[in-house]
Parts: C-alpha cells; sequence; structure tokens
C-alpha cells in the first residue's frame, strides 16, 4: 500500500468517526447556544446511552456471540436500536435539565458547571452499579462486508452509519431552519428575554434543546458501540471531551460548524493516529482544543455566536 | 445621634485580630499532640495524606475561591510538582559523568557512581527541602506558562482550558518514558533528610511536616485575603468590569492567582511524593482535581476555615471514614444475615459521594458550609429610623492637592464609535473646564452611557482623541485610565456584591497602595501604615454620605438598600481621587429627599475642586446644578450651552418632543 492509500484509508475512518463526534459535538453546541452553558453532563449521558444500546439489543435476543443480520432484519434492528436509545438518552437529559439545571437558571459565574460536572460523576457511578465495573462487548449485528475503492477500504458499517448520522443531520437541519418551533429555539439563542417577550416558552425550548441533544448524544454512542465493539463505563469522558473539542473548532453555538469540526476531529485522530503515535492523538486534540481558544475562541470559521451578558 | 468620625476611627482600629490568633494556638497545639495521644501510626499516616490535601484546596482555593477562575485541571500541578522531586530524587536518569556536574556534587546533591569497564555515572539526590521550594517555583512558572495566553479568556473556556491541561499532563508522564519511566512510575523516590535524620517510612515525620506547611499556607491564605491582593482578586471575582474601572488590572492578579495556586499544588506534590516514594500518572487523573473542586465547594469557596474542614473530612472520609462504616454495615449484614449487606464496598461510592456533594452544595448551598461572608447584626430598628445627617464640616484631605495644569481638564475631539451600522457616538467634541459640572442629557439610546464607556476605556473607540489635561487618555485599558484620574459610576449598579462596605472603597484606593504579594505574606511596617492609611481615607469619603454608609461598614453590599447602594458606588469612585467623575444616573431610583440630598453632594464634590459630569433624566434637578449641559440624540452632540440657551433650543425640544408637523 502506497503512502496515499493510507492517507485515503485513514480519511474514510476519520470520517466515520468524526460523524460520531459530530453527533455528539451537536449537544454541546445546542446547550451552549441556548443557555451559554458547558454541560460536562453531556460526556456522561453519551456513555449511558452505549449501555441502553447495550441492553435493548440484548433484550432484542443479541449477545456478544451473536451472527451478524443481513438485510431487513439488519435494518429493522438498526431503526429499533436507534429509536429507544435516542429516546432514552433524550429523557435522560430531560431529568437533568429539570432537576438540577433549571434550578441554577439565571444563576452566573460557575456554579451551573460545577453542576453539570456532579452530575456527570452521579451518572458514570449509577452506570457502575446497574452494569459494573468490567468492558461489555457490543454486540456486531452489522456484517463485516467490505469494498474497495483504490487501496481503501469502506466497510458497511461505516457506510451504514454514515447514512443514519446524515439522515439524522438533516432531520435536525429541518427542525430548525424549516419549523416554527425550529425558530423559536433561533430566537431563545439569540435572546431569551425577547423570545420569551414574543410568546416563545422558553422553558419548552430548553426542554426540547436538552432532548435533542441528548438523544443525538444516545445515536453517538450507537455509533461508539458499533465501531468499537465493547463499552465501558469510563469511555464517556475522552470521546466527551474531543466532541467538546468538536464544538469549539466549528464555533460553540454553531451547529452546522459542529458537524464540520466533528470531521475534522474524526480526520485529526485517524491520521495523527497513522503520522504520529497514537498514544499521542489527545495531546494533538487538546492542544487543538486550548490553541483554539487562546487565539481563534469563535472557532475555525469564525462566526461570532449570540453573546448574552 | 451621629458618632463622630473618629469614634468610627477608633472602632475599626480595636478590630480584634486576637481571638483568631488564640483559636490558631489551641488547634496548632491540640494537633500536634494528637499523634502522641493517639499512638495508632494508621490513624498518623491517613492525616499526614489529609494535610497533604488541604494543601491542595488550600491552593485551588486561591484560585476558585479568592479569584474566582474555574480550575479543573489543578491537579496537574500536584503531579508536575511530584515529577519534579521523583525525578530528581530516585534513579531514573543516570547521565554521564561530566564536569557540569561538579558543583552539584560539591553541594552533595549527587554522587558519581564508578563502573568497572564502563563510564563513570551520575546519581541523582536532590535534597528535599531545596526541590520543596524548587518544585513550587516549577509549578509557579507552568502556570504563568498557561495562564498567560488563556487568563483573559471567559470564565467557562478558561474552565475547558484548565481541563485540557489537566488531561495533557498525565498523557505526557505516560508517554516521555526516558524521564518519567512511563504508566510504572518512579519509584524508590528518596525521603527527606533533616540534619542527618532520616524521615523513612513511619508516618510521624511526614504528619509534623504536613502540618508545619498546612499552618504555613493557612497564615498565607489569610494574609493574602485581607490585603490589597486579596481585594484585588475578590473585586474581580465579584465583577471584572467594575475591577477594571477601580484600577485593578485584572490580567496580571489573575495570572498572580493562577501562579500562587500552581505553587502550593507544587508543594503538595513534592510532599506527597517523598512520603509516598512513588509517582505514577494514574495518581493526577481528572478525578483527583474534582476531588479538589469538592472539598472547595463543600467548605466554601474562598472560606479559609471552611475549606480546611472540608478537605480534613473527604480526606478522611476516602481514608479512614468509609473504611470504618463499611465494617459496621458488613457487621451489620451478618447480625442480621443479609447477603448484600455483608459485600457492600462503600469505597466504591467515593465518587458517586463526590457527584452528590457537588450537585445538591450547587443547588442548595452555593456559599458552602462555612460560608466565607461574616453574618453581621443587622441595624436595630433604631438605627435604621434615625434621622439622616451630614456632618457639613466634613472635608477631604486630598481636595485641592492636585496641581492644575493650564487648559481644559477634558478635551473630547471627533469621537465617533460605530456599532455594525449604528453610530452610538458620531464625531462628539466636548471640553470640559476643571471645576466644572457638566451634565450629558438626551433620549434612551443616544449615546450617553456610550460616551462615559469611551472615555473610560470599556469600548474602544473607532476615531477621535479623549485628552485629559492635554495627554492623550484613549486606547489605554480602564483600569490604567482610572489611575490618570477618571472615576465613574455605573447606570446599573455594579458593586462587589459579597464585599463588604468598607471593602468595596478599599478596591478603589488599590491604585494608589503598593503592597504586593510579598508584602501582604510578611506584612512590614509599611505595608501596615499603608493598610491603616487606606481604612483612614475609606472612612473620610465614607464620612460624606453621613450616617447612610457609616454604620454599615461591615454589611454586604448585597444588603444595601438600592439608594444606598448608589451612594456606595459613588463613594467607591471618589475614594480613587479622582480629577474628573463621572456619574451616570446617580439619582436614578431615589426618591425626591433622597435625590436633593445626593444633588447636595454633589454641589459638595464641586467645592473640593472636583470636576463632575453628570448623566440625568431628571431635567429639573439638571437645570438646576449644571454649569454647562450638552445634549446628545443618536449620538450626535445637537446642543450645548448654559440651560438657559439649551432649555430654549429648537433641536433639544425636537429631540425631546418630536417635530411639529410643518404648515405651510
Amino acid at each position: 500500500m502506497s503512502f496515499f492509500d493510507i492517507l485515503l484509508q485513514q480519511i474514510v475512518n476519520g470520517l466515520a468517526l468524526g460523524m460520531m463526534y459530530a453527533l455528539l459535538a451537536l449537544g454541546f453546541t445546542m446547550v451552549y447556544g441556548i443557555i451559554e452553558l458547558i454541560n460536562f453532563a453531556h460526556f456522561s449521558v453519551f456513555m449511558t446511552g452505549t449501555f441502553f444500546g447495550l441492553t435493548t439489543l440484548n433484550l432484542l435476543g443479541f449477545s456478544g456471540s451473536s451472527k451478524a443480520l443481513t438485510g431487513l432484519p439488519l435494518v429493522g434492528t438498526l431503526v429499533l436500536v436507534f429509536a429507544v436509545t435516542m429516546l432514552a438518552t433524550g429523557l435522560l437529559g430531560i431529568i437533568i435539565e429539570r432537576l438540577c439545571l433549571r434550578p441554577m437558571r439565571g444563576v452566573s459565574g460557575t456554579a451551573p458547571m460545577i453542576t453539570t460536572i456532579g452530575v456527570a460523576f452521579i451518572l458514570v457511578n449509577v452506570v457502575l452499579m446497574v452494569w459494573g465495573p468490567q468492558t461489555q462487548p457490543f454486540p456486531g449485528v452489522i456484517p463485516d462486508q467490505r469494498w474497495t475503492i483504490g487501496q481503501a477500504e469502506v466497510t458497511l458499517k461505516q457506510l451504514l452509519l454514515g447514512a443514519a448520522g446524515l439522515l439524522l443531520l438533516l432531520a435536525l437541519h429541518y427542525l430548525v431552519r424549516r419549523t416554527a418551533l425550529g425558530k423559536a429555539m433561533r430566537a431563545t439563542a439569540q435572546d431569551v428575554d425577547a423570545a420569551q417577550m414574543m410568546g416563545v416558552d422558553v422553558d419548552r425550548i430548553i426542554i426540547l434543546t436538552f432532548f435533542l441533544g441528548s438523544a443525538l448524544a444516545g445515536a453517538g454512542s450507537l455509533f461508539f458501540g458499533f465501531y468499537y465493539g465493547f463499552t465501558a463505563f469510563y469511555i464517556g469522558y475522552t470521546t466527551g471531551l474531543r466532541a467538546f473539542t468538536s464544538a469549539v473548532l466549528g464555533g460553540i453555538g454553531n451547529i452546522p460548524g459542529a458537524v464540520l469540526g466533528g470531521l475534522l476531529i474524526g480526520l485529526t485522530q485517524s491520521l495523527g493516529g497513522q503520522l504520529l503515535q497514537v498514544r499521542w492523538t489527545d495531546v494533538i486534540i487538546f492542544s487543538i482544543l486550548i490553541a483554539l481558544l487562546v487565539f481563534r475562541p469563535t472557532g475555525l470559521f469564525g462566526i461570532q455566536t449570540p453573546q448574552k451578558a | 445621634m451621629m458618632r463622630t468620625l473618629d469614634a468610627w476611627r477608633s472602632k475599626m482600629a480595636l478590630r480584634p485580630q486576637q481571638r483568631r490568633q488564640l483559636w490558631a494556638v489551641v488547634l496548632l497545639a491540640l494537633a500536634a499532640a494528637f499523634p502522641l495521644v493517639d499512638q495508632n501510626a494508621a490513624n498518623t499516616d491517613a492525616m499526614a495524606n489529609a494535610f497533604v490535601y488541604v494543601l491542595l484546596a488550600l491552593g485551588l482555593n486561591i484560585v476558585v475561591g479568592f479569584a474566582g477562575l474555574l480550575d479543573l485541571g489543578y491537579a496537574a500541578f500536584f503531579a508536575v510538582g511530584a515529577y519534579a522531586y521523583a525525578i530528581v530524587a530516585s534513579f531514573q536518569l543516570k547521565p554521564e559523568w561530566s564536569d557540569v556536574w561538579l558543583p552539584f556534587l560539591w553541594l552533595g546533591q549527587v554522587s558519581r557512581i564508578q563502573l568497572p569497564g564502563q563510564p563513570d555515572m551520575v546519581q541523582l539526590h536532590f535534597s528535599f527541602w531545596a526541590m520543596l521550594v524548587l518544585g513550587a517555583i516549577i509549578c509557579a512558572a507552568f502556570g504563568i506558562m498557561f495562564g498567560a495566553p488563556t487568563l483573559h479568556l471567559r470564565g467557562d473556556y478558561l474552565a475547558i482550558v484548565t481541563l485540557g491541561f489537566g488531561e495533557i499532563v498525565p498523557v505526557v508522564a505516560r508517554n516521555w518514558e526516558w524521564l518519567t519511566n512511563g504508566a510504572q512510575g518512579l519509584g524508590g523516590v528518596r525521603t527527606p533528610r533533616l540534619f542527618g535524620f532520616n524521615f523513612g517510612f513511619a508516618p510521624l515525620p511526614y504528619y509534623f511536616l504536613g502540618l508545619a506547611l498546612v499552618t504555613l499556607v493557612i497564615f498565607v491564605s489569610y494574609r493574602l485575603q485581607e490585603s490589597r491582593v486579596g481585594r484585588a482578586w475578590m473585586a474581580i471575582r465579584e465583577d471584572e468590569m467594575a475591577a477594571g474601572a477601580m484600577g485593578v488590572n485584572h490580567i496580571h492578579y489573575k495570572l498572580l492567582a493562577f501562579s500562587m495556586g500552581a505553587a502550593i499544588g507544587g508543594l503538595g506534590g513534592v510532599l506527597y511524593v517523598a512520603k509516598l516514594t512513588t509517582a505514577t500518572p494514574d495518581m493526577f487523573q481528572f478525578p483527583v482535581s474534582v476531588m479538589i473542586l469538592v472539598m472547595v465547594v463543600l467548605g466554601g469557596m474562598g472560606s479559609i476555615r471552611g475549606v480546611v474542614v472540608a478537605a480534613l473530612f473527604i480526606a478522611l472520609l476516602q481514608s479512614v471514614f468509609l473504611q470504618e462504616l463499611t465494617a459496621y454495615v458488613q457487621t451489620l449484614g451478618r447480625l442480621i444475615g443479609n447477603a448484600y449487606l455483608q459485600k457492600v464496598q462503600l469505597i466504591s461510592s467515593l465518587e458517586l459521594i463526590f457527584g452528590c456533594i457537588l450537585v445538591l452544595m450547587m443547588l442548595y448551598r452555593r456559599e458552602g458550609l462555612f460560608p466565607a461572608v461574616r453574618r453581621v447584626a443587622a441595624l436595630t430598628r433604631e438605627q435604621q429610623a434615625v434621622l439622616p445627617t451630614r456632618d457639613a464640616t466634613v472635608q477631604l484631605s486630598w481636595a485641592g492637592t492636585t496641581t492644575a495644569a493650564p487648559g481644559a481638564l477634558l478635551h473630547i475631539a471627533g469621537l465617533t464609535k460605530r456599532f455594525g451600522g449604528v453610530a452610538a457616538a458620531e464625531a462628539i467634541d466636548l471640553m470640559v473646564e476643571r471645576g466644572e459640572l457638566v451634565s450629558v442629557i438626551g433620549p434612551n439610546g443616544s449615546g450617553k452611557t456610550t460616551l462615559f464607556n469611551l472615555i473610560t476605556g470599556l469600548i474602544p473607540h473607532d476615531s477621535g482623541t479623549v485628552r485629559l489635561e492635554g495627554q492623550e487618555i484613549s486606547g489605554l485599558a480602564p483600569h490604567a485610565i482610572v489611575t490618570r484620574g477618571v472615576a465613574r459610576t455605573f447606570q446599573n449598579i455594579r458593586l462587589f456584591n459579597n464585599l463588604t462596605v468598607l471593602e468595596n472603597v478599599l478596591v478603589a484606593e488599590h491604585p494608589r497602595l503598593q503592597a504586593g504579594a510579598a508584602g501582604a505574606i510578611f506584612r512590614p511596617p509599611r505595608v501596615c501604615a499603608e493598610e491603616r492609611q487606606a481604612v483612614d481615607n475609606a472612612l473620610e469619603v465614607l464620612a460624606l454620605f453621613g450616617n447612610r454608609l457609616l454604620p454599615r461598614l461591615e454589611h454586604p453590599a448585597y444588603g444595601l438598600s438600592y439608594a444606598n447602594r448608589r451612594r456606595l458606588e459613588i463613594a467607591r469612585a471618589l475614594a480613587t481621587r479622582p480629577k474628573l467623575l463621572l456619574l451616570d444616573e446617580p439619582t436614578a431610583g431615589m426618591n425626591p429627599a433622597e435625590t436633593l440630598e445626593l444633588i447636595d453632594l454633589v454641589r459638595g464634590l464641586q467645592a473640593f475642586g472636583i470636576t463632575v459630569i453628570l448623566i440625568e433624566h431628571k431635567l429639573d434637578m439638571i437645570m438646576d446644578v449644571s454649569d454647562r449641559i450638552a445634549v446628545l440624540d443618536h449620538g450626535v452632540k445637537i446642543a450645548e450651552g448654559t440651560p438657559a440657551q439649551v432649555r430654549n433650543n429648537e433641536r433639544v425640544i425636537e429631540a425631546y418632543l418630536g417635530r411639529r408637523r410643518q404648515t405651510r
């Protein structure tokens, strides 16, 4: 394999990974856009999502050693697992907002952020208690089918998940840009008070934002499960921080930016892992994060998101 | 009945510090006696470890509690300090012998190892005591390195940057193998020696060493908190913009807080590694940073005693309480025959407890278990009902001391600021003579406050100049403009809410005081005198408001009435000793009697030689007090002149009342 082929392969892998980061980054960016809060609980919602997905698959009769599916059963299973997991994480997001963050609304300073760190710790430990500390295999229901383009390989897994991710992103785009609800969301992001005066039920919009963000994290968690074939209680932190870097890369608060940022971080991870050593990947990604925040806090695309005092 | 200014002065002078000193001696004696009375080595060991966490929590308290900077990667400094000592006091590095090492050999910090058939090697065994100091310095340097580019960021971004730093350090420690021995970590770290006595592995020497360091850091924390430095930190924490308007350079002080916190983290690291004799990357992960944050949050951000108690509690919870509780629960399980209870391991729920503490404290008790803000007795009914009095003889000792340079005091020429397409200030010219009282009026949104913001440097201007006594001040940072002699109040009052009335005024004296961190800690006679003088000056300014503010010296600003908040803001601005005072709607929300009282005061300021620019909406009052009036509309100055001239100006009437329909 020539260097170019390796590069191509890593780009394919990177884009596939990037879709996962994009889905996760959206949750950060949407919540930040509306209430200017960096939501550390999002890390753990994502991690919990992998276990919701795992349990759903187990209930459907799949285990780590199950055979892969094909055709309609495969599509049906995927749709079902995605729907259940996304609903479950979405509800989890609503519970977090309702119990822990709504009372903090209007509190300035670091208090709300500290609350989300607390929530993240609680979630991790609840997962530990319910599902145990061991690494759990994720059922591989998607058959290992590969196509070669040039020298690079594309797997069915990458195609299916890529399609699912694209579908979700389009649905989100439609919701935010084309519906009255989306308009209310954008208005709330611009100015909570003004939106309220115009008859927008801000509480409902914030709940909806948490639901959508967490549901997308749920989808992202299934990506994680299917790609890596395992899950454990500790996976949320690193992946979450990378996703957060994606959101910052695209300009936090900026929805299309988060998607592009996610893809870029996916590429950085796969190419960085190829060109340097894997163990330094995190140093690269967090250095990007720090450098970005210092030199270009509006993100690569430089679009200023509305700042609220 | 009104107390005289002198009575207030003597009351402040008598503020007792003795009680705290007594407490300190008693607690220290108890702590020193503990391991001698309780001979259990395990308890002594647990306490010695707990002291390390107390150190860390006190360090983080300076960053989070005093300066209000959320640091989520504090364990990184702990790690840097730990590795700094572990590397130079273990067998990890064995460089080849060269004469560069000779000075260290003479100092007894290295040994020359002669191996037959191989080149000689150097064995490092740097002194613990030297590294204690050096480790702190290295960490402070790291703090500055990471702080300098990032501390201007908004609070939540800073939190993320520190989180990233906290992530990077353990990864580097794990991967930089020749220096850190990777994931296995460094072992066999040399234990401290003092005058030939080897600390060894028994916990007792470390207990006393830890106690000494904790005592030192508590002392330093208190000294800093009650100094010019501490006030500057707390002012930044409460309101960064107002702090700048009082002359506090926020980047400088944030950096100071960050590096001092880092240095204390480094102390903790060196001590911890010397006691444990190993350092591995896993000892400094994110959960450690969170644990230290939990200590600060539980005790109360900014509350030194709270943080010490909480850190001891959390550290012992981890090492002692949970284990003992587990034993009880398991015994209970055996007694009642419950299989689940017999297997319980409470230590595994430690992080769950941390999470719950963070959430519950933030939801229900944000100020912590031992709040930093002391409760003071409310004024009695009689005190509240007392008639407002002002002593007409009160003088400002510094009034009229500034030498008068010839020419106008303030000269604004062509000052322009556009927000997008909107001109908030369009080629504004304004001259203000020394000793004048000039009012700026205009309809809402006409650019009055923008003009103040431009003069004080809060927002950058697009073009034009602002000169004070002939010197250009536009383009300077807000804190630099204050020191040139321009002070202001804000339309929407911006006091330091959790500071007391007195402290609010003291912050404003910041630029005139000298004490730095070292002065604050060692408190030489010069600094003591300076502080006494500062309190005196503050009382003098507060006395201008008669018995409105003086009885409330020790009250936190958030508890003041609206009118008193306005008064305190003016007092705070006056304490910077301005030549030019900008008052933005000082009588907003005051009743007619209070308005008169304030007008009287403003006139008094003029008599002291302070030049005043006033933004107001109460036109009858404006007409009464102003020497001259400038009228703004849509960012343009449409009229200027004496009250009578402005009153009859066509354009002014038009701006306020609208245009009469043209009749032909």
